[in-house]
């Protein structure tokens, strides 16, 4: 698939030295920022189009958190994870643009989507198969495809994506539980199929 | 398969996988080499605003510094001014010794 690494591991990896680089940027070191922004950049990008949907706008979007983090660095408690923070920022960044540009609302789920589809066993049914996902996550609520996304995407905890989008912890536990019950037979149907 | 049910609390390796190839955002580099120079021209508008605001205090301070030297400066030769008798002085006040044939010479030639 598109990110062999494993989502969790890419966000902790080197997490003992993140407050040293945080710090470091903080003090103008932009080779830390750097580093920061590469260890990041793609959980941003993937939060920012969780939102946003279309992919040029999600970077745009990924890159305003990016650089509101940069200039908010002193405002970082040092105590704290970065990345949760880093894509609170990311994830504001992306609903205000989406306010701003007055995105269309996504179109309710057809039905025949949840169903399932063609069985895509070639690389354009898997192609099909990702556009309908993305077409089902476009369908749920912001907050409830962004938990989504940061549990079995990005891999954080359900109290990090509660501190992210500021919302208690049961209520992350219930909205990923909302979205898999959508999500899931996109899933299972290709496989039965398969 | 437990990794399938909706309420289990772990993250779904599957499901995981399959929305990140979903989200797969692209070629990673070019978008790092845009933040890090747009990070950058933000860091150089900075400086530059740094450096506006300390020109400006720099030129409120000389122009502090220029009207004080200005002020001293008025203020010595107008005391240098003083302790010499002015014509009109030296014609006006009653004085009990002559006047100083200079001043008297100065007040002809001046009329």
């Amino acid at each position: 698939m598109a990110d062999p690494q494993p989502p969790q591991e890419a966000l902790r990896i080197g997490q003992q030295d993140e407050a040293g680089l945080v710090a470091r940027a903080r003090s103008g070191d932009r080779a830390a920022f750097g580093v920061l922004v590469q260890r990041y950049a793609t959980a941003a990008r993937r939060v920012a189009r969780a939102v946003l949907g279309d992919p040029d706008d999600a970077d745009d979007a990924a890159q305003d958190g990016l650089l509101s983090a940069l200039v908010k660095l002193d405002q970082y408690d040092p105590n704290r994870p970065f990345g949760p923070w880093l894509l609170r920022i990311v994830a504001n960044a992306a609903t205000d643009r989406r306010r701003r540009r007055r995105v269309r609302r996504a179109e309710p789920l057809d039905p025949g989507l949840v169903a399932g589809g063609t069985r895509p066993d070639t690389t354009a049914e898997r192609r099909a198969l990702r556009q309908r996902l993305r077409e089902a996550l476009a369908a749920l609520p912001e907050r409830r495809r962004l938990a989504l996304v940061l549990f079995d995407v990005e891999g954080y905890s359900h109290a990090e994506i509660a501190a992210i989008l500021g919302i208690p912890e049961g209520t992350v536990r219930s909205e990923v539980f909302h979205a898999r019950r959508l999500l899931r037979p996109l899933l299972a149907d290709w496989k039965e199929e398969g | 398969m437990t990794s399938s049910l909706p309420f289990h609390h772990r993250p779904d390796p599957e499901l995981g996988e399959a929305l990140r190839g979903a989200l797969d955002p692209g070629d990673s580099a070019a978008f790092v080499a845009r933040v890090l120079a747009r990070a950058e021209q933000i860091q150089a508008g900075s400086w530059d605003i740094v450096l506006a605001r300390w020109a400006r205090v720099g030129v409120a301070a000389a122009a502090l510094v220029a009207l004080a030297a200005g002020y001293a400066v008025g203020r010595t030769a107008a005391a240098t001014l003083g302790m010499r008798p002015s014509v009109a002085d030296a014609l006006l006040a009653p004085s009990p010794q002559a006047p100083e044939a200079e001043v008297v010479l100065a007040s002809l030639i001046g009329n």
